[in-house]
Parts: structure tokens; C-alpha cells; sequence
């Protein structure tokens, strides 16, 4: 019934992203901009046989792919408490609270929405990408797991900007503390820089930054192929977390909606 | 059986604030039963905590028989409820607003396709039905905040400000519509309303509620028959010595309860009822005694006095203290969240 009552949530925000048109054509753009300009720039420097060293390819637009991947992510998925702030300004919160659904569903669904969204904006970046000349190691089932990932993140980081989402009640608060973690979550973590060239405090900070953890199984079936034993912990890491950001998101969600 | 069983209820927010401050009434089947109030007087809390959007800190509260606390799912399925906001969804259209909503009270596709038709025809909105809801007026977003309220059929009905800020048209639309519900869908309503002559036209009885405590309780007619009857404003044409035996023999009709004159020669007539069948007998009376009348007028107590004899103040932010109007806004913002 949960579940359920979830998807229905989802389909509202889906119905709504989708039709969001100027927001397509960025989801589109962005990644182009990022793979094709950044990319393209930073090649010179992945020519050097030490950095291609450091790296683990000569292609320095393959090396950000995954980086690109969840980067993009990371921010689309971080704007789904945008909607909770939404819903209570209108009130359409209250309406979905006086039907008779479970309240865990309207997080539930919320999250569900963003990995889809998620799902979406990876598939079009992995196309940019192999447009780009990016190909998988492992071949489609690569890329397909590389999506699983990008959209088990996207969830776990709705979850998190849905917890601090139902706390405030202006979109610009949330959107300047969601602001203040993404891009240290970003430069904090190999997305666009190799972990092995960072100085030492950097890297330990990477370590246990979950956008390393998300980007580190990509890059692998990506460059070079499976390895589940070194994946594993990883993977662990990712998967974990996306479960506990659903109970927090859930917990957080019930206390601030039932008084 | 009873429509809605309220007990004593008291609702204290986080902060020590009494919106609610032992509050009781009981509403029929298939009546219309208003809440009349100030701004942060309690109705909001009270509304919520009936339809569980809210937990009573006290008193027990029964919706068709159901305890809301204990089986809010089963008492929700039976209400049905449009907020004070219009609470639409504007991105989607009109048809999304409603398929959603019926989902969410696990209706069948198939009922939805029904009732949604039923009632977008009923609240004139089928023709739009497909068109994004932010191209609607404010009277058609309500209309079909309304409609999504009505698509599961419930059997109670509440109704918070439901004409707030719409215009005289579309307010005696959704007048008519509120009046259809009860007689059509054998419905119990329960409405919020700032607008005396909103209650007056449409509720069986109405509650006068300020600062968490109902002040009065009784049907519009009884409420105003209790403040003191109709009062006649009588001008003759002259004023000579026939007036005085005129104003003995006034005096004397049935159901008259009080005469006082002003020094000009103004006359003050206080009946308890039916001052309109009063004016012809005072016409006749007149000019039997051959004394020309220059001027008849009639007032009858509106909902509005009685409001202003129990709540008092007319403008409430300007008369209130600070406390009273920080609590008024501390109430209407927990209440929006």
C-alpha cells in the first residue's frame, strides 16, 4: 500500500519534470558544456605519461565521465526538498496529509522521483558521452550500472535535501544550505580529480566522501572492467546509505508534519 | 447517527499556545453547521483536528461514529476537505489535479473516469480539463480544489473559507453548488467562514467561536432573535397633538416591545419579530388618526451584530493587544505549514 500510495507521488513529480522544458534543454546542455568544453580543455594535461598514470586512461574525458555523471546528479537530486518547501506553501502538503495515505509514502515517492530524474539526466549524459568517443569496458552492462548507481545517489541525496527541506519554510534557505554542502561534496571527492595526486589531508577527506564512493565503482567498469571484490566496500557504502537517508527522511518528515 | 462528535477539546501547540480551549458540539447528519470566528480564534486548529491533520492534546473526537485518533485511515476516507489555500497543483492540469487525487483515495481508474466526469461538469470545468491549471481564474482553481474534495464521495464536507476572495458571481455559484451537496448528496458540511452573510444564508446552525472557546451556538435565526428583535425608525410628516394618542395606540399593537422618541420627532420602535408585517398596521394606524407619515425604515439584526456583541471588536488587529496579535499570527502560520 506504501508503495503504492509512493508511486503516485512519484507520478505527480514526474508528470512535472518531464514537462518542465527549459529545464530538458539545461539537463542537456549542462553535461554537454561540462564533457565537451572541460573535457576537451583538460585533455592536454591527460597527455603527460605521469598523469595518464594517475588518472588510469589518456582519455581525460573518460576519467570525468563518472564525475560528470554524478555530479549532475548530485545536484538535481539535492533540489527534490525544493518540492516539500513547494507543497507547504500551497498546501497541497496538508491535502496529500489529510488523505488517507501513509505519510512515509510522500517522502518515499518524492525519492523515488528523484532517482528516476536522476536515471533520465545519467542516460543523457552517457549518450553525450559515447557521441564524445567515452565507451564503456564492460559494454552496456556498464553503463547500465553506472545508472543504477547514478539514480540509487540521486535517491539518497533527495532523501538528505528532503530532511533539511522539512524544516524550513522559504525556498531560498533551503536552497543556500543545499548549496553550502554540494560543492564541497564535489571538490572533496575524485569526481574531477584523481584521489592519488590530491595531498594527504584532501585525500583522506575523499575517502570518506560519498560522491568518491559513488564515482570510484563507475570509473571502474568504466576504465578498466568488474571487480567486485574492490567495488564491494564501495558499493556498500552507497547502498547503505541510500537506506539510512530513507529513515531519516521518513523520521524527519513525521515529526515535522505531525503535531 | 451524528455527523461529527466533538468533546472538550483542547488543542495546545508546542510554545503553550491554547488554540483549542475545551471545545464541544455535535453536527448532524446532512446539516450545514458554520464556524464563525476572528482571525487565529481556533476554527482552523479545531477543522484540523477533526479531519487528523492535527492531534488534540484533549477530548475525544468521532466522525460517523469513528474515533479519528485510534482510525484515521477509515475516518479519512469519509472526508472530504478544502483547505483555506487553494491547493492546487498549478503545473498540472486540471484532469492530473483530480486523477491524483482520486488515487490517493484508492479509487479504481475507473471511478475516477466517472466521478471526475460528474463532477468537472457539476463545478463547470469539463471543457478545461485538459489545459494546465495555472491558466485558470481564481474562481476555477477553487471550483476545483472543490471538486477534488468531492471526487471520493464523501459523506462529510468541510469547507475552510471556501469564498475567500472571490467575487459575488462565483461566491453565489458556490453557494448554489454547497446547497445542491446537502440536497443532491445528502452531505454534512462543515464551513470556516469570515463573511456573516455567507453563514446566514447557507448554515442550519452556526458556532461563534474566539479565542479557542465557543461563545454561542444555535440556529442564524435564533442568534439574532436572542439579540433584541427588529428595530422601526418612524418619521411623521407633522408633529402635532394627535401624535400622542397615536404613539398610546402604537404602543398598545402585539409585539411591540419598547417605543422611545427623539426630540425632533423621531420615533423608535422595537418589535420582537416581523418588523416588515409590523409597517403596514403602523401606516393604517397613522393615518386613521390622521397623522401623515414622512419616512418608515426597518432594521433587523444581521449575523453581524451578533458576531460584533460576542467577539466585540471589529477590527481585530487594531483593537487587540500585542500578545493577542502575535498569537493570531503564530496561529495562522502552524496552521499553514
Amino acid at each position: 500500500m506504501i508503495l503504492r500510495d509512493a508511486l503516485y507521488v512519484a507520478r505527480r513529480e514526474l508528470l512535472k519534470f518531464f514537462r518542465a522544458r527549459t529545464r530538458l534543454v539545461v539537463a542537456v546542455i549542462q553535461p554537454l558544456l561540462w564533457l565537451g568544453l572541460m573535457g576537451n580543455m583538460m585533455q592536454g594535461l591527460a597527455q603527460n605519461p605521469f598523469v595518464e598514470r594517475l588518472l588510469g586512461t589518456g582519455s581525460y574525458l573518460a576519467f570525468m565521465t563518472p564525475g560528470v555523471l554524478l555530479m549532475t546528479v548530485l545536484f538535481g537530486g539535492v533540489f527534490a526538498g525544493m518540492s516539500i518547501v513547494w507543497d507547504r506553501r500551497i498546501g497541497y502538503l496538508e491535502k496529500l496529509l489529510a488523505a488517507p495515505i501513509s505519510r512515509a509514502a510522500i517522502p518515499l515517492g518524492k525519492m523515488l522521483a528523484a532517482a528516476v530524474q536522476g536515471g533520465f539526466q545519467g542516460l543523457l549524459i552517457l549518450l553525450i558521452a559515447t557521441g564524445l568517443g567515452v565507451r564503456f569496458a564492460t559494454g552496456l552492462p556498464g553503463a547500465l550500472f553506472a545508472l543504477l548507481v547514478a539514480m540509487v545517489f540521486s535517491f539518497t541525496l533527495s532523501g538528505f535535501s528532503l530532511a533539511l527541506a522539512v524544516r524550513f519554510t522559504s525556498q531560498e534557505t533551503l536552497m543556500a544550505v543545499v548549496n553550502f554542502f554540494t560543492m564541497p561534496l564535489v571538490f572533496t571527492s575524485n569526481a574531477l580529480f584523481p584521489r592519488e595526486a590530491m595531498p594527504r589531508w584532501l585525500a583522506a577527506v575523499a575517502q570518506v566522501n560519498p560522491v568518491t564512493h559513488a564515482v570510484t565503482p563507475i570509473r571502474q567498469v568504466l576504465l578498466s572492467g568488474w571487480d567486485w571484490l574492490g567495488m564491494g566496500p564501495s558499493l556498500l557504502v552507497i547502498g547503505g546509505l541510500a537506506l539510512l537517508m530513507l529513515v531519516v527522511a521518513g523520521r524527519s518528515f513525521g515529526r515535522a508534519t505531525v503535531e | 447517527m451524528e455527523a461529527v462528535v466533538v468533546e472538550d477539546l483542547v488543542k495546545v501547540y508546542r510554545g503553550g499556545i491554547r488554540a483549542v480551549d475545551g471545545v464541544s458540539f455535535s453536527i448532524a447528519e446532512q446539516e450545514v453547521f458554520g464556524f464563525l470566528g476572528p482571525n487565529g480564534a481556533g476554527k482552523s486548529t479545531t477543522i484540523k483536528c477533526v479531519i487528523g491533520l492535527l492531534r488534540p492534546t484533549s477530548g475525544r473526537i468521532r466522525v460517523f461514529g469513528v474515533d479519528v485518533e485510534k482510525d484515521p485511515g477509515i475516518a479519512k476516507r469519509t472526508i472530504g476537505y478544502a483547505a483555506q489555500e487553494t491547493a492546487v497543483d498549478d503545473q498540472l492540469t486540471g484532469w492530473e489535479n483530480l486523477y491524483l487525487q482520486g488515487r490517493f483515495y484508492r479509487l479504481s481508474r475507473e471511478e475516477i473516469r466517472r466521478r471526475g466526469e460528474e463532477v468537472l461538469r457539476l463545478f463547470g470545468l469539463w471543457e478545461r480539463r485538459n489545459d494546465l491549471a495555472q491558466t485558470y481564474s481564481g474562481g476555477m482553481l477553487k471550483r476545483l480544489d472543490i471538486a477534488c474534495a468531492l471526487l471520493h464521495r464523501p459523506r462529510l464536507l468541510f469547507l475552510d473559507e471556501p469564498t475567500l476572495g472571490l467575487d459575488v458571481q462565483t461566491r453565489k455559484a458556490i453557494w448554489d453548488y454547497i446547497r445542491k451537496l446537502r440536497e443532491e448528496q445528502k452531505m454534512t458540511i462543515f464551513l470556516t467562514t469570515h463573511y456573516m452573510e455567507e453563514a446566514d444564508e447557507l448554515c442550519d446552525r452556526v458556532a461563534i467561536i474566539d479565542r479557542g472557546r465557543i461563545l454561542a451556538l444555535d440556529r442564524p435565526g435564533a442568534l439574532k432573535a436572542a439579540l433584541g428583535g427588529d428595530l422601526i425608525t418612524l418619521k411623521f410628516a407633522s408633529a402635532d397633538d394627535r401624535v400622542p394618542s397615536l404613539l398610546s395606540a402604537i404602543r398598545a399593537l402585539p409585539g411591540v416591545r419598547d417605543l422611545r422618541s427623539s426630540p425632533d420627532g423621531v420615533h423608535w420602535i422595537r418589535v420582537e419579530q416581523r418588523g416588515d408585517r409590523l409597517i403596514p398596521e403602523l401606516v393604517q394606524l397613522a393615518l386613521a388618526h390622521g397623522v401623515p407619515v414622512d419616512s418608515v425604515r426597518l432594521k433587523r439584526p444581521t449575523l453581524d451584530d451578533v458576531y460584533l456583541h460576542y467577539t466585540g471588536r471589529e477590527i481585530r488587529e487594531a483593537a487587540s493587544s500585542r500578545e493577542e496579535h502575535v498569537r493570531a499570527r503564530i496561529l495562522q502560520r502552524r496552521v499553514r505549514r
